[in-house]
C-alpha cells in the first residue's frame, strides 16, 4: 500500500495528475459534450459521483472479494460490470426519486459506462495499491478534475463559436483536441505545485 | 417473468463460457508468465552483479549462471542476493531489491554493491508503471548506468547519496542526468532511492556484515 | 431491408470514409496514450484489431439469442473476455512490451470503437459482414495511430522502432512526447482530413 496523504492525492488528481488532461482518459464523451457550458456542467457532475463511488466499491471488491479467492485476473470484467450495475441503478433511482434531477443528467448516464476514465481510475486504483480513504480521495478528485477540464474547454469552445470564424476544417474536434492541449501544456505548469509521492 | 428468467440463464451460461475460456487461456500461460518473471528477476540480478551483461544470453544459460553465483539470504525485511565470482567462495557482491512510489505507481529496482557495500555496482528498474517513453525511459542503460561507481555513505542531514539533475547541468560526479521530459518521475526516484540506499546502509549492512 | 453495401464497401468504409478515429472520434484515449513509441502502437494495434473483429463475430453469432435488455452487459462481457485474453499471452510472450503498454491494453475493453461497431453494425449484421466491418474499423484505426506515432517519435525522439531516424545533432521536441503534443498532432490530423473530406455523416448510409 503507498503511503500518500488522501488530501495530497485528492489535489495531485485534480492538478498534477488530471485523469482526462495526464492520463488520456475519458476523451470520447469529452470531445462530444464540451460544445456547451449546460451540458458540460450535468455530465461532470455525473462524472464525479460514479468515479467517487465505483473507486471505492471496486476496492472494497478487489481486496475483500476478489484476491481473498485468488480471481484477481477477473478483476476487468467484474469492475466494468459493477460500473455498468452501479449506472443502471442510480439511473434508475434519479429517474424514481428525483424527476427533475433525471431531465437534467439523465442522458448522461449510460454514456457515462463506456466512459474510459471511470473503468481507468479502478484499474490505476489497483495498480497503485490504494486503500479505502485513498481511493475516495482518488476517485473524487479525478472525477473533479475531468469535471475541471471540460468546464473550461466548454466554456472556452462556447466563446470561440460566437466571436470567431473558424476555418472549416478546425470545426469539432479538431480544434477541441487543440483548445485541450494547450490546456494540458498549462496544467504542466501544476507539475512542480504537488509532491504526490 | 419468463423474459427476465431467459435474460438471467443466458447472462450465467454466457458468463460461464467465458469464464472457462478466459481460465483456460490463463491456466496454459501460467507457467510460462511465472517463468518469465522468475527469469526477469535473475537476469536483474546477475546484471547488476555485472555477473552477465548481454542481454541475447539464452535463458537455460540465465539459469545455470544463476544457480552457480548467486546465493540468496534474508536480512530483516528483505532478501539479500550474495554474488560469488567464478571460484564459488570469494564474495563478488551484493544485491538487494529496492522499491518506492514513482509518479505514477509504485517503482521495483534491484541495486548491486560491492563486498564492502562503499559503492555501486549496478541498478536496474524492472517494475513500473511510469509514462511509456518518459518516465518509462528509467529502465533504459544509458540512464541506470549512471549509478556504476557510485560512492556510497550513509546520509547525514540534507546531503545526499546522488542528485538527479536536469541533463547538461551536472557537475560532481554524483550529479546524474535526469529524464529530460519527466521530471516528476525523476525526482520521485531521487527521493525513494535515496531513502532505499540510506536505509541499506544503516540497517541491513549492519547484519550481513556480522554474518560474514 | 435496405441494400446491404458488398463485403469490399463495408470492409473499406472504416479505413477512410468513416474512420473511426478522424470521423467518428472514437477511441481516442489509447490513440494519444501509446502514439509516442511506433514498437508500443504496433503492439496496441495487433491487441484492438484482435479483439475488435473477433467480438463482432461474437456479437454478430449471438445476435439472435440474446435478450435485447441485457445486449449491452453481454457485449462488454464479450469484449473484456477477448481483452484479458490478449493481456495474457502479451504477458506470456511478450513481457517487456506487456511492461510498456501497462493499464493501455486492458483499456481497450473501454475502447469505444469495439462497443460502437457491437452496437452499430454486428448486432444486426451476419457474422461475415461483422467480422469485415470489424476488421476494416481496426485497420482504419492501426492506419491513423501508426501516421501519429510516425511524427511524434522521430520528433521526439529522433528514432523509429528504436532506430535512429534524425540527424545527430537534431534537439528532440519534448513535447512531442508528452500530452500536449499528442493533443496537437492529432488536433492537426483530424483538421486536415476534415479538409478534404467535409462532409460529416458518412455513419447513417451504412446501417
Amino acid at each position: 500500500m503507498t503511503p500518500i496523504n488522501p488530501l495530497t492525492l485528492f489535489l495531485a488528481a485534480i492538478f498534477t495528475n488530471n485523469i482526462l488532461l495526464t492520463n488520456f482518459l475519458g476523451l470520447c464523451p469529452f470531445l462530444s459534450i464540451s460544445r456547451e457550458r449546460k451540458s458540460a456542467m450535468g455530465m461532470g457532475a455525473a462524472v464525479v459521483f460514479v468515479m467517487a463511488s465505483t473507486t471505492v466499491l471496486n476496492n472494497w471488491i478487489y481486496y475483500k472479494i476478489l484476491l481473498p479467492f485468488g480471481l484477481e485476473h477477473f478483476r476487468y470484467i467484474v469492475f466494468i460490470v459493477v460500473i455498468a450495475a452501479f449506472v443502471q441503478l442510480v439511473e434508475m433511482t434519479v429517474e424514481r426519486f428525483f424527476p427533475a434531477l433525471y431531465f437534467v443528467l439523465g442522458i448522461f448516464l449510460p454514456l457515462i459506462t463506456v466512459n474510459c476514465a471511470i473503468f481507468g481510475a479502478s484499474l490505476f486504483m489497483v495498480i497503485r495499491g490504494y486503500d479505502l480513504v485513498q481511493s475516495i480521495a482518488y476517485g473524487a478528485g479525478s472525477g473533479i478534475g475531468w469535471w475541471l477540464a471540460i468546464m473550461v474547454v466548454s466554456a472556452i469552445r462556447e466563446k470561440l463559436q460566437k466571436s470567431a470564424t473558424l476555418p472549416k476544417g478546425l470545426e469539432g474536434p479538431a480544434i477541441t483536441l487543440i483548445i485541450t492541449g494547450l490546456l494540458s501544456l498549462a496544467f504542466l505548469a501544476f507539475s512542480g505545485m504537488i509532491r504526490v509521492q | 417473468m419468463i423474459k427476465q428468467l431467459r435474460s438471467v440463464v443466458y447472462m450465467f451460461l454466457i458468463s460461464l463460457f467465458f469464464a472457462s475460456l478466459v481460465s483456460a487461456v490463463m491456466f496454459l500461460n501460467e507457467k510460462k508468465i511465472a517463468s518469465n518473471q522468475a527469469l526477469k528477476l535473475q537476469r536483474i540480478i546477475l546484471k547488476v552483479l555485472d555477473i552477465a551483461a548481454e542481454k541475447n544470453t539464452a535463458d537455460d544459460q540465465i539459469s545455470r549462471l544463476f544457480m552457480e553465483r548467486v546465493k540468496d539470504i534474508r536480512v530483516g525485511d528483505r532478501i539479500l542476493y550474495v554474488g560469488y565470482k567464478e571460484d564459488g567462495h570469494t564474495i563478488l557482491g551484493y544485491a538487494f531489491p529496492v522499491g518506492g512510489p514513482g509518479f505514477w505507481g509504485p517503482i521495483q529496482g534491484m541495486v548491486g554493491v560491492d563486498p564492502d557495500a562503499t559503492k555501486v555496482l549496478g541498478i536496474a528498474f524492472y517494475k513500473h508503471t511510469e509514462t511509456p517513453g518518459l518516465g518509462g525511459r528509467i529502465t533504459e542503460d544509458w540512464f541506470s548506468s549512471q549509478f556504476n561507481g557510485l560512492r556510497l555513505f550513509p546520509i547525514e542531514g540534507d546531503q545526499k547519496i546522488f542528485y538527479l539533475k536536469p541533463a547538461g547541468t551536472t557537475g560532481a560526479p554524483n550529479e546524474l542526468d535526469a529524464i529530460t521530459g519527466a521530471t516528476n518521475t525523476s525526482s520521485a526516484v531521487e527521493t525513494f532511492l535515496n531513502d532505499e540506499l540510506d536505509y541499506f546502509l544503516k540497517e541491513l549492512w549492519t547484519t550481513v556484515e556480522e554474518r560474514e | 431491408m435496405p441494400n446491404l453495401p458488398s463485403k469490399k464497401e463495408i470492409f473499406l468504409t472504416g479505413l477512410w470514409k468513416d474512420n473511426p478515429v478522424l470521423r467518428q472520434v472514437l477511441g481516442i484515449c489509447s490513440t494519444l496514450a501509446v502514439t509516442n513509441l511506433m514498437v508500443n502502437t504496433l503492439v496496441m494495434d495487433a491487441g484492438l484489431i484482435f479483439t475488435v473483429c473477433l467480438s463482432s463475430l461474437t456479437v454478430s453469432l449471438l445476435r439472435k439469442y440474446t435478450p435485447m435488455r441485457i445486449r449491452m452487459m453481454v457485449q462488454t462481457l464479450i469484449i473484456a473476455s477477448y481483452v484479458i485474453i490478449v493481456d495474457i499471452l502479451i504477458k506470456a510472450h511478450m513481457p517487456d512490451i506487456s511492461e510498456a503498454l501497462g493499464p493501455y491494453v486492458a483499456l481497450i475493453i473501454t475502447n469505444c470503437i469495439i462497443m460502437g461497431r457491437c452496437e452499430a453494425f454486428a448486432r444486426n449484421n451476419p457474422p461475415l459482414a461483422s467480422f469485415l466491418d470489424g476488421l476494416g474499423m481496426s485497420l482504419g484505426y492501426s492506419l491513423v495511430l501508426i501516421a501519429i506515432a510516425f511524427i511524434r517519435e522521430p520528433l521526439g525522439f529522433g528514432t523509429l522502432l528504436g532506430i535512429r531516424v534524425m540527424p545527430e545533432n537534431f534537439v528532440q521536441w519534448t513535447i512531442m512526447i508528452m500530452a500536449p503534443g499528442a493533443f496537437f498532432t492529432l488536433g492537426i490530423l483530424a483538421w486536415i482530413t476534415k479538409y478534404f473530406l467535409p462532409n460529416a455523416k458518412n455513419s447513417e448510409e451504412r446501417t
